[in-house]
């Protein structure tokens, strides 16, 4: 049509297809077209041309046809993954077409049979073929552990799927996360608490003690009566954290940034996102807690491990048949082992009938 | 139906012990009849049980008189009894409250708290005739008295109460009149009983026998003996340090103890289950805005309820007023000047207490010695919960920030009367009111009131020490303060912003145990006791969890709490954990009743693999899951115990005999004497660990209301 008529040069149909693929594909990756965008490409001469010419681009695998709400549109593809495709049986091509549609959510091989109708071989043999042309990969779910989900090899697969930077095959990668958190641990700590030795202010010991034992030895007296009391200082507590005067409570973001300058996961991405999620765990764990506006500290205070509350303390409270114990009966307190050994006392020895 | 009020057998089991403990077989037996059948008349009771009436009636004065028992005769044909069982529970307490009470306000406090518990319900005349008693002796005690020979001994003490013939609106203890004559019986038979067991009993104050132990007895023979026994043990404890001196020593000591709410007037509405107070108010109401009749239409029942509601918090708060009482002779003031200025400021209808040198017309010394006092449980919540707070705080933050708090709570404490009000109308937290002074307090007042010993620079960050005490000092990379700094050595002044430091951690921890109020550019502090409150709930059942199934079951629930129902995967992602490493917790938590689980199929065919499981953690429930099982925890407790010293009873009773008490190593071998001193040992072990385990039952029931469940 016009275009072509300005231009004043007849084009062949190959020619003219050629350009409309090479206007579509200036567009950035992933736009679809529809039949009046490309229409408006102003390749084609007329509706039925522009018709044919996206026929032969399809026919080509340089558009993947599509529909939205009903109506049809198409995508470029790149010319890499066209030759590939050219190079397909038709059963490869069929299940690429519904690999390719579920997009980077993947599709599971029993569903992908079941959509295609398939034999169990057939699909076999094609998706092996469609793996080693690298046109598509396969993952293992995280939501569905034994699940093989099948997406194209371009595509980056989703959370849902894959998980985050934290997982890796469907699973939490444990020595990973242990990694990361302690490192997030000892920055939080070091930025909001301080390290105090226990004599951080020795102030008996200098201030009169030393002074006095030095004079002493100045003065060559060593007349025990004479020496004066030291003033009262009460037991000195072990080295310990104390919350810091100044404190910078970190936050996601600069979590992140630490942990990215750190360098330690090098092939993934980490957004905030990612950290977020690493750090609610930490503060599950009780090995951070979250300040006003979503910073975080580590938590002041020493933990006590050997002790916990009046009932879990007591032999009851962590009894392996606290539930089947009664006020009488070959399980009750008196016949108790447990409360024999916290007391170091015999305990009733119940006399069984046999019966059986 | 009134949340404490609601029991359940294992609560029933544990208080029957109690009970058994102190006031012997006869009335536990009762008591266990309504622990069992709730609410019951006279004769229903009579039918229930294997007891003579006659025993019945003694029993059941002897509940009575220790409030033990509600009663009401609402219903003109037979009056009913039932339970009170914060009452009841609170018995496991008493050792606790007189504690609690010293620390605050001394010795001599706690001395007459203790007495208050042991005797019940109290007539100030009745008190002041067992602190000194008079040899005439039937003024006040009318003439049932003549029995006795001279209210000497704490046994007679018991018997004069019961004895008390004055009107019922003043009277020492309301008992309904069916059990009159069980009362003149049981007074004769604690009065016949007692020449015997108090032979040593020389007309001295005994009542200044300290209690310390949780339940004040040390040995458990059975029946009203036991009581004698125990009350002569305590003669011999006689301490000089917290003895009460004079008449006037006593109101005074009285004085303070109902100012600040620890001792309360009994009124008659108090001999009512809040069943029956709810009947009161609803007639009461019913009566005056509505002729009589139910009104109709769901909103005007609302309505009512509402009204009834309020009419039950005045009633209640009524009879809470501080009663006219006030010392005869003003003596020196206490140790605690700020006192008289407060009370002062106060203007909230605390109409009636002393207001040094504008007192009206001073309460005749009679009428005062008719009111009749008691012990308020809820204060003891209250200071109980003061108590876990420092514990808490000195846990997380050390020992002198919780010094510091401990000091802030004491202040504020004061005026608060109790932990939560069950008869609030909608659920509005009971919180300190921002704008009451009396809910506030400065650094400058932690400051004065710290003890001098402390060292205010601990658990502090070096940095802000050198920053405020500075002069030469400098911090080095080690965090060392060269030269040292002396924190005995500063102002006033440096000590307050010292303080104020530490208050800050306070206030900057996640958990906010202080609040931030200002007030004319000074900065004030306040305590929002609720959320701390829950917060400390959560605490409690963590701990549990964390001695039970590690760190893993606090992970597991504490991701529930914040997410909500999740099944597996979800649960597994909110941890970061692979599903197989969590069911087991899941599994055991859920079969110990922490955690819940649902199953839901997925087809209509039940098979595991089409099963999805949710979990999910309700607070509330946990919470009184933890409650039951350490009720439980409780009562094995006390059975150990029981049974450890059946083990050795020969030896026990041999060491109570009278001659043998005080006198041990000239009566028993070395080999019982070492005997005895292990059973001391285990007993104090038994004891104490039951002490600890009321501690997670205050935290868990009697801190803050019931939470939503989700
Ligand atoms: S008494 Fe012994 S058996 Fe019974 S619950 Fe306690 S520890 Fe377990």
């Amino acid at each position: 049509m016009a275009s072509a008529i300005r231009d004043g040069e007849p084009t062949t149909a190959e020619e003219r297809a050629n350009n409309l693929y090479q206007k579509g594909s200036e567009a950035p990756q992933g736009t679809i077209f529809f039949q009046r965008d490309l229409h408006n490409m102003q390749v084609a001469e007329s509706l039925a041309d522009l018709l044919n010419l996206i026929g032969i681009l399809v026919g080509q695998h340089l558009f993947k046809p599509m529909t939205f709400e009903n109506e049809p549109c198409w995508e470029v593809r790149s010319r890499d993954e066209a030759d590939k495709l050219r190079r397909l049986t038709p059963d490869e091509r069929l299940l690429y077409h519904h690999i390719e549609q579920v997009g980077s959510e993947g599709v599971w091989s029993k569903a992908l049979r079941n959509r295609t109708n398939v034999t169990q071989q057939v699909m076999n043999k094609c998706l092996k073929n469609l793996e080693s042309k690298e046109l598509v990969q396969s993952v293992m779910s995280v939501k569905f552990p034994n699940r093989k989900m099948y997406l194209l090899k371009h595509l980056i697969p989703s959370e849902d799927i894959a998980g985050g930077p934290w997982q890796s095959d469907g699973e939490f990668d444990a020595p990973l996360i242990e990694i990361v958190t302690s490192l997030i641990h000892q920055y939080v700590e070091k930025e909001t608490s301080v390290h105090v030795p226990g004599d951080w202010n020795d102030w008996v010991a200098h201030d009169r003690a030393a002074a006095i034992a030095k004079k002493r030895t100045q003065v060559q007296v060593s007349d025990i009566e004479d020496t004066p009391l030291p003033s009262y200082r009460p037991p000195r507590s072990r080295s310990h954290f104390v919350p810091r005067a100044d404190p910078r409570y970190p936050t996601i973001q600069s979590i992140r940034k630490f942990i990215v300058d750190s360098n330690i996961i090098r092939e993934r991405k980490v957004r905030d996102e990612d950290i977020e999620q690493l750090l609610d765990v930490m503060v599950l764990e009780g090995r951070l807690e979250k300040m006003k506006g979503k910073s975080y500290r580590t938590p002041p205070g020493t933990k006590n491990t050997d002790s916990f509350n009046g009932f879990v303390d007591a032999p009851c409270g962590t009894c392996p048949v606290f539930d089947q114990c009664m006020d009488e009966g070959p399980i009750s307190a008196r016949t108790c082992v447990y409360f024999g050994e916290w007391l170091g006392t015999e305990s009733d020895v119940i006399h069984r009938v046999v019966s059986f | 139906m009134s949340y404490s009020q609601r029991e359940s057998p294992i609560l029933g089991t544990l208080c029957e012990r109690l009970v058994q403990d102190q006031y012997g077989e006869l009335a536990a037996r009762v008591f266990s009849i309504f622990a069992r059948y709730g609410r019951q008349t006279l004769a229903a009771l009579t039918r229930a049980s294997y007891l003579n009436g006659r025993q019945i009636k003694h029993g059941l004065v002897v509940l009575i008189q220790q409030h033990l028992i509600f009663h009401s005769s609402a219903d003109p044909r037979a009056t009913s009894y039932e339970v009170d069982w914060a009452q009841a529970y609170a018995l496991v307490r008493y050792g606790k409250i007189s504690v609690l009470v010293e620390n605050r306000m001394g010795k001599e406090a706690a001395n007459v708290v203790s007495n208050l518990l042991s005797l019940g319900h109290t007539r100030v005349a009745d008190l002041k005739e067992a602190y000194f008693p008079s040899h005439k002796a039937s003024a006040a005690n009318g003439e049932a008295n003549g029995l006795a020979n001279g209210a000497v001994a704490g046994p007679k003490a018991n018997g004069v109460k019961l004895n008390g013939t004055t009107p019922k609106t003043n009277g020492a203890v309301e008992i309904p009149s069916e059990l009159d004559d069980a009362k003149l019986a049981v007074a004769t038979l604690t009065n016949g009983d007692a020449p015997t067991e108090n032979g040593t009993a020389n007309g001295t104050p005994e009542m200044n026998g300290n209690k310390k132990r949780p339940i004040s007895e040390a040995t458990k023979s059975n029946g009203i003996e036991s009581k004698e026994a125990k009350t002569s043990q305590e003669a011999q404890m006689v301490d000089g340090a917290n003895e009460i001196k004079s008449v006037d020593d006593l109101e005074r000591v009285l004085e303070r103890l109902i100012d600040r709410g620890w001792v309360v007037q009994v009124d008659e509405t108090h001999y009512l289950s809040p069943g029956d107070a709810h009947i009161l108010a609803r007639e009461q109401v019913m009566d005056e805005s509505y002729q009589g009749s139910l009104p109709s239409g769901t909103k005007a029942k609302e309505m009512m309820n509402q009204q009834i509601l309020e009419r039950k918090r005045e009633i209640r708060d009524d009879a809470l007023k501080k009663p006219h009482f006030v010392a005869s002779k003003r003596a020196a003031p206490d140790n605690s000047p700020p006192q008289a200025n407060k009370r002062t400021k106060l203007n909230n209808g605390e109409t009636a207490i002393a207001i040094p040198g504008m007192v009206p017309a001073q309460p005749t010394s009679q009428s005062q010695d008719r009111i009749v006092l008691r012990v308020n449980l809820e204060k003891v919540a209250v200071a109980m919960r003061t108590d876990a707070l420092v514990r808490l705080v000195e846990q997380r933050l050390g020992h002198v920030t919780a010094e510091c708090y401990k000091i802030m709570l004491y202040h504020l404490e004061r005026h608060i009367p109790r932990c939560w009000d069950e008869l609030e109308g909608e659920i509005v937290p009971f919180n300190a009111d921002l704008t009451d002074p009396r809910f506030r307090t400065t650094s400058q007042n932690v400051a004065k009131k710290l003890d001098r010993k402390i060292d205010v620079f601990e658990g502090l960050d070096p940095a802000t020490v050198v920053k405020e005490v500075g002069r030469n000092s400098k911090v080095d990379s080690k965090n060392r303060v060269h030269p040292p700094l002396h924190p005995h050595k500063i102002s006033l002044d440096i000590k307050a912003k010292i303080v104020d430091k530490h208050i800050n951690m306070l206030a900057e921890d996640p958990l906010r145990f202080v609040t931030w109020v200002s007030r004319n550019g000074v900065n004030e502090w306040t305590v929002q006791f609720d959320e701390i409150s829950k917060a400390f709930v959560q605490a409690e059942i963590e701990k549990t969890i964390e001695a039970r199934k590690g760190p893993l079951g606090v992970k597991l629930v504490r991701a529930l709490k914040k997410k909500g129902k999740l099944d597996e995967r979800q649960t597994s992602i909110a941890m970061m954990m692979s599903a197989t490493e969590i069911r087991g917790v899941v599994n055991d938590l859920a079969v110990q009743g922490y955690v819940q689980t649902q199953e839901i199929p997925k087809v209509d065919r039940r098979e595991a693999k089409l099963t999805m499981i949710y979990t999910w953690y309700d607070i509330q429930r946990a919470r009184e899951k933890l409650l039951h099982d350490t009720y439980k925890g409780m009562v094995r407790i006390l059975q150990r115990l029981e049974f450890e010293s059946k083990q050795r009873e020969t030896l026990l009773r041999k060491a109570e005999r009278s001659d043998v008490v005080g006198n041990e190593t000239k009566w028993l071998s070395k080999f019982e004497l070492e005997k005895l001193k292990e059973w001391r040992d285990i007993e104090e072990k038994l004891l104490l660990q039951l002490e600890r385990e009321d501690e997670v039952v205050a935290v868990v029931r009697d801190f803050v209301r019931p939470m939503l469940s989700i």
